[in-house]
């Protein structure tokens, strides 16, 4: 749309009513309906990392392999069977024969090569860059575009838009020879792809089930890409994400989207499991920040999944505390804790007093958890009390070492604060907890400071901000101690405990220990799955005794949904879902 | 005249706010965070990294193309098709909540001025007092537990528009539909000033029936109805045009409560959250929008003045 908005109001009211789209289904047939409690922040599946974003492309795009709809095991989808080199760092997929874009081209493996070089490529800013870097030389490539595109950024000044437009096309054919040459993702027909790796990586195929690893309609796409003559950067084709452009692999193609409304996906007669599909097609709608609203209509059956109620909200405690049958209660791999900052000075230059160990565990120490979840989160005995930064329960093999984490403890905490010279909390004052307003956050830190000031004599000032002021602060480490959450994306304690290693850009607390970076080092290199996650567990023994955060709980999700009437629904721990297995009666 | 002017102004506060507030727009509180080298790479691409670089980048689409830039908040959605979609459903709520307030204003208000004191001027009084003083969030939940919830007289949502229909059905059903969604968010939106316009005519139309011109064309043996009608209420109605010039574009541009509560995808909710996630190209587009709107319907006002009293005359 190319109108200028000069008083502009009746214009468009005038113009409105000719959109005329053809959105939802026929009637009478299954479909499943429910509410997204966001609107779509993107539907390109290398750029997202939010879940309901993350929901819609596992429903459009089939990746290599998918995660089974319990999310306990890995099977094969687009790639029908693979190798692992004995030293477990040589994948090879080979596709199957029957697998088609929804325009009719087939997949092949150069699509998926196409995908994943994109979420390497600094020009699509990727949230899950990272996740690429096991791949050999992926790392490096990303460096090396990303220094391209800042030479390009300063030479382009000098040229007119035309000649640094060219300059930025000839630079991308210079990055995509360098990928070919030094990545390890390789097509080596149509239908194999060949990724090496730079260690041998056990839950590497859990990566490839998730949604930025899912394949582009290259041929679609690659040809109409444009580039940017400010910063050199490859851009997508206009629109390409738009029903009627978009190309899918997946069981469902895009049928509509209104993105302050609705979006509607229709089955994609191209799958090659179309047979086996349960329902007709999925409507989501977005109601943002509007469970009443949402619920109401879910009372009325107009929908029939609420996937994403908000557990910190009275609302869900309600909810959870009347025990309905169709109220679904799962313990999610996240964990909600307060960041310590561990350097040795404040950004102002201040003496750091948490950058004491025993401080840090001592404020831990005085951290009533169970009253939390009791009196603010309301969930009770529903929602685990933290002690560890990993939720237990939830990795094969894996059971972090809760008895190096901290309870509630006021007494042993009086003792360390003393030890550390900070005797009934004198020179601690002045300490503020930062969190971000309007998500309860606010009761949480309001409990804590007064637990702390009753038990520990640490009176903190409590410092609420808005969230990306919050944000900018906590990730340029100018807080004392900040609220903070995690989720785990894929089964292995590496998705947690990365977090603290040296350099890692969400490293938010500071920490440092060399012995954590060497542990973590040493379980790279370990291919016997038992101890390597005994190294992992040791290292996370480490840190819970340094303490860089106090752990206080993990989340719960909650959905609403009839049993009866929706079927192969499997609410779990790593929220994958295989909505085309889901079936729907009314 | 001055509208450019004005429009000047405030876009260069907007510009000089948005750009000093703290807070970086592609910073999370949460999740994932891109590497150092994207988080760059995106502040180069949509010129966030000067003000300058960021200022002319942003006049040169908007004056040429008519383009306001991209969503930071939405990746793949432009300002345009976001303004494009919402207002037309904010306009369209607002007219209504309008249409409403003054319906009602118009009755309550004269029903109290010429029953002064009697059970009706009561009445239209308390509906004034409820109406100015009840939140809409608090009229908004109730409105649609009731309407919605119990009565089952309204539909819950989420907001019709025409051609935006599940079934097949004609512009005039989906009309229809629309209708019925619009109720109850035009009720809520529009209790406030139906309160305040009730308020504006009572007391206009108790001034002017006292006055000596109606008097003369009572004397004159003018039908009460004629006296209300042609005389008086032209007068007593001055003071409601000028409150309707900012109380429409206020209406017409969305309101976050209401739109929050009923589900309906307008821009006042965008607005509050382009603010809350720094989206500055957002916020500029639809600041410009606003006080365009603003100015115009100033305005017309203006000049319904001069026709509605033909003692002003508009040079």
């Amino acid at each position: 749309m190319r109108t200028i908005y000069i008083g502009v109001g009746l214009l468009v009211l005038a113009l409105a009513g000719c959109d005329g789209r053809d959105p939802s289904a026929e009637q009478g047939k299954r479909q499943l309906r429910f509410v997204s409690s966001a609107r779509h922040h993107t539907l390109d599946p290398q750029k997202m990392s939010w879940l309901h974003d993350i929901r819609v492309a596992e429903c459009l795009f089939d990746p290599l392999v998918r995660m089974t709809a319990d999310g306990q095991k890995v099977e094969p989808a687009t790639a029908e069977r693979w190798e692992i080199s004995a030293d477990g760092k040589t994948y090879t997929f080979y596709l199957r024969g029957d697998a088609y874009w929804s325009n009719g081209q087939a997949v092949t493996a150069g699509d998926y090569v196409f995908a994943w070089r994109r979420a390497m490529l600094a020009d699509f800013a990727s949230d899950y860059a990272r996740l690429f870097f096991v791949i050999a030389g992926a790392e490096d490539f990303f460096g090396w575009r990303s220094g391209q595109l800042g030479e390009f950024a300063g030479a382009a000044g000098k040229l007119g838009p035309e000649q640094a437009a060219e300059k930025a096309k000839e630079l991308y054919g210079q990055a995509v020879a360098q990928f070919a040459r030094t990545v390890g993702v390789r097509a080596v027909n149509d239908k194999t792809l060949e990724v090496k790796l730079t260690k041998p990586t056990p839950y590497f195929l859990e990566l490839v089930a998730f949604a930025p690893f899912a394949p582009l309609a290259a041929a679609d796409l690659e040809d109409r890409m444009t580039f940017s003559p400010d910063s050199g950067m490859a851009q997508m084709p206009a629109n390409w994400t738009e029903p009627g452009t978009l190309v899918s692999n997946g069981p469902y193609r895009l049928k509509g989207w209104r993105p302050d409304r609705d979006l509607e996906m229709a089955p994609n007669d191209r799958y090659y499991a179309r047979t086996e599909m349960a329902n007709d097609g999925i409507v989501e709608y977005f109601m943002v920040d509007n469970e009443q609203n949402a619920l109401l209509r879910y009372q009325e059956g107009e929908v029939d999944w609420l996937p994403d109620l908000p557990t910190a909200k009275p609302i869900v405690a309600d909810l959870v505390a009347r025990n309905r049958p169709d109220g679904h209660l799962i313990t999610a791999a996240g964990t909600y804790f307060y960041n310590f900052n561990c350097r040795p000075t404040f950004n102002d230059g201040r003496k750091n007093p948490l950058s004491d160990r025993r401080v840090r565990r001592a404020l831990s120490l005085g951290i009533d958890r169970q009253t939390i979840v009791d009196k603010v989160t309301r969930l009770g005995s529903r929602q685990p009390i933290a002690r560890s930064f990993i939720p237990p329960g939830m990795l094969a093999g894996y059971e972090p070492p809760v008895e190096e984490g901290a309870g509630f403890e006021p007494e042993r905490a009086r003792q360390l604060l003393a030890e550390a010279g900070y005797a009934g909390g004198a020179g601690l004052d002045g300490l503020a907890i930062s969190y971000n307003t309007g998500a309860g956050h606010e009761v949480v830190a309001q409990q804590i400071a007064a637990t702390w000031k009753k038990e520990l004599g640490v009176a903190v000032k409590l410092e609420g901000m808005e969230s990306k002021v919050f944000g900018d602060k906590v990730k340029k480490q100018d807080y004392a101690i900040a609220r903070g959450s995690w989720f785990g994306d894929y089964r292995d304690p590496t998705t947690f405990l990365d977090k603290f290693a040296q350099g890692n850009g969400n490293n938010d607390a500071a920490y440092r220990n060399p012995e954590y970076d060497a542990l973590l080092k040493q379980a790279e290199g370990e291919m016997d799955v038992a101890k390597r996650l005994e190294v992992l567990r040791g290292a996370e023994a480490i840190m819970l005794a340094d303490q860089p955060i106090g752990p206080i709980y993990h989340y719960v999700r909650f959905e609403l949904f009839d049993p009866a009437k929706v079927k192969g629904l499997t609410p779990n721990t790593w929220n994958h879902n295989r909505l085309e297995k889901v079936a729907v009666e009314r | 005249m001055q509208m450019p002017l004005i429009l000047a102004v405030i876009f260069g506060v907007t510009f000089i706010l948005a750009w000093v507030v703290p807070g970086n727009p592609l910073e999370r509180p949460e999740g994932q965070r891109p590497p150092v080298e994207v988080q760059q790479a995106m502040l180069r691409q949509y010129r966030l990294d000067s003000p300058w670089r960021f200022l002319g980048g942003y006049l040169e689409g908007v004056v040429w193309r008519g383009d306001f830039g991209p969503s930071l908040q939405d990746a793949n959605q432009r300002v345009n098709d976001i303004i494009a979609r919402g207002l037309p459903v904010s306009a369209a709520l607002g007219v209504g909540a309008l249409g409403f307030a003054l319906l009602l204003g118009l009755l309550a208000g004269v029903v109290g001025a010429l029953r002064p004191g009697s059970i009706w001027d009561g009445m239209s009084l308390g509906v004034a007092l409820v109406g100015v003083s009840l939140p809409t969030f608090v009229t908004g939940a109730v409105l649609l537990a009731v309407g919605a919830g119990i009565l089952k007289w309204f539909p819950i949502g989420p907001w019709e528009w025409p051609g935006w229909a599940v079934w097949e059905r004609s512009w005039w059903q989906d009309c229809g539909q629309m209708m019925r969604h619009m109720v109850l968010p035009a009720v809520t939106l529009g209790a406030a000033p139906a309160a305040y316009i009730a308020r504006l005519i009572r007391l206009g139309l108790a001034e002017v029936m006292g006055s000596d011109y109606i008097r003369t064309a009572v004397a004159k043996g003018l039908s009460p109805r004629q006296v209300l009608w042609r005389h008086a209420l032209k007068v007593a109605f001055l003071p409601v045009l000028s409150f309707l010039a900012p109380a429409a574009a206020a209406a017409m541009t969305g309101s976050f409560v209401v739109e929050q509560v009923f589900g309906i995808p307008g821009l006042g909710e965008r607005f509050v959250r382009a603010v809350q996630n720094k989206d500055q190209f957002l916020i500029l587009g639809l600041v410009l929008v606003y006080s365009t709107m603003l100015i115009v319907f100033n305005l017309i006002v203006d000049v319904a003045y001069a026709w509605v009293d033909p003692r002003i005359e508009v040079d």
